[in-house]
């Protein structure tokens, strides 16, 4: 079965669906943006500790807004058993799940882009410097984030407390994620030199790595139990 | 080969037994009717068949081909439609024709997805999204899906529920053309009249057992 053609069409099939409801991409800028509010009136009076907390803040509002779109992700297949039909496919459950993973992570990451600037806006930071980097950062911490929230995704779908059952075992898992996207966020805001923070990049990478080769090969016994 | 081949199969949850012992062959060609009153195990039986869930106890293959240790061969080569339609709403009908056969690795043309619905009777329907489809119109989708998916075994969950007459006739038409080219068709139903027009063996699950009838025996009443 051609592994990368099933990874395209599960990619279509989720960005095709969304484009047409808006579900996911409504609540998740919804929900940012209300945390963007209340942190931003919060720390209206200290400008000063908002900029210290800001790396801090910018991974609270983006870690939530991708909970609540790798909830959405498997959901979406309970419509007319369509789980069922992805148990039951000849293709490559790897596949699936790396076609459902970049659909969440496209997703996610389009959500920050359009976030970020709000920040910047609500925090005044100075970011002209740092664009490149923290794009790299924010790529990097969306993949590992995408990559376990999908896994977890597709475990609580069929629980009846999915809602609350998936953000209860993804945190902590996601814990290394936040930290290292956290304190490299907080280095490339700072204007530190690169050298800085480099290792929490690093850690970043070896993150992604560590997740998605695990979840990529769990998902088959997932999807299948 | 033999098309599906049940070795004593068992089937609990818990310590409620569903099914236990079912032994049977069904061959290429053959057209598997079973029926049961509700909650006998029709459905969790077709489910173990699908691979959707496994024995307790006991095996089954597929053409040859282990339903547990080999189900990802098994499953290239079936196809169920059960009550869900396993389709997305958002997406057109032909769209989810080409989701489904794209994740078999089949691409169909335009002009193979537009003969396929307008066989099962809904190509003017080809661009509208499921959303706005009846149930009876999902399960000729369904049967479109089966047409171009071409399937050595098509399982059937009650594949006159929905149907209209003309529908009706449409599913047996298919069914037929599947057992014309070697296929095997098993199906779950409670129609007796509508599945003994093309069913050419049968079976009644019932207490947990499966008595097997021939294709006499499907037209006798006293046996229901």
């Amino acid at each position: 079965m051609p592994f990368f053609k099933t990874i395209r069409w599960v990619v279509w099939k989720d960005l095709i669906s969304e484009w047409r409801t808006r579900e996911t991409m409504s609540s998740m800028l919804f929900f940012a943006l209300i945390v963007i509010l209340v942190f931003s009136f919060s720390f209206s009076m200290d400008q000063d500790a908002a900029r210290q907390l800001i790396a801090g803040i910018i991974w609270v509002a983006f870690t939530f807004t991708g909970i609540i779109g790798l909830g959405k992700s498997f959901t979406s297949e309970l419509q007319n058993d369509c789980l069922e039909s992805l148990q039951m496919s000849p293709a490559p459950k790897g596949a699936i799940y790396l076609g459902k993973t970049a659909a969440n992570f496209l997703f996610m990451l389009s959500v920050e882009i359009l976030l970020f600037p709000l920040f910047v806006l609500f925090f005044n930071l100075d970011v002209i410097e740092a664009v490149g980097t923290l794009l790299i950062i924010f790529f990097l911490a969306t993949l590992g984030l995408s990559a376990v929230g999908t896994l977890f995704s597709a475990l609580t779908v069929q629980i009846r407390a999915r809602e609350v059952m998936l953000p209860v075992l993804l945190l902590p898992l996601a814990v290394p994620v936040m930290i290292a996207a956290v304190e490299a966020t907080r280095g490339a805001l700072s204007g530190d030199p690169f050298s800085f923070y480099s290792q929490w990049i690093q850690l970043l990478t070896i993150f992604d790595i560590i997740f998605t080769v695990v979840s990529f090969w769990l998902f088959e016994f997932i999807l299948d139990s | 080969m033999i098309a599906i081949q049940v070795n004593s199969l068992s089937k609990a949850y818990g310590f409620y037994r569903i099914f236990e012992d079912l032994s049977f062959d069904v061959h290429p060609g053959e057209c598997f009717a079973l029926f049961g009153p509700n909650g006998a195990g029709k459905t969790t039986l077709l489910r173990i068949l699908a691979t959707l869930q496994a024995p307790s106890h006991g095996q089954f293959t597929i053409f040859g081909q282990d339903g547990v240790a080999q189900k990802d061969t098994v499953r290239e080569i079936i196809m169920l439609i059960a009550h869900g339609s396993h389709l997305y709403d958002e997406l057109s009908a032909t769209e989810n024709l080409q989701f489904a056969l794209g994740l078999r690795g089949q691409a169909p043309s335009p002009p193979q997805i537009k003969r396929a619905l307008d066989r099962t009777g809904i190509g003017a329907f080809a661009d509208l999204k499921i959303r706005q489809f009846s149930a009876g119109m999902k399960k000729r989708l369904d049967f479109a899906k089966t047409i171009l998916a071409q399937p050595q075994l098509l399982l059937l969950d009650e594949p006159y529920n929905a149907l209209d007459h003309a529908g009706v006739a449409i599913t047996n038409q298919l069914i037929q053309e599947t057992l014309d080219r070697a296929g095997t068709v098993f199906m779950t139903t409670h129609d007796r009249d509508k599945a003994t027009q093309i069913a050419t063996r049968g079976g009644i699950l019932k207490g947990g057992h499966l008595h097997l009838l021939s294709s006499e025996q499907l037209t006798t009443d006293a046996i229901f």
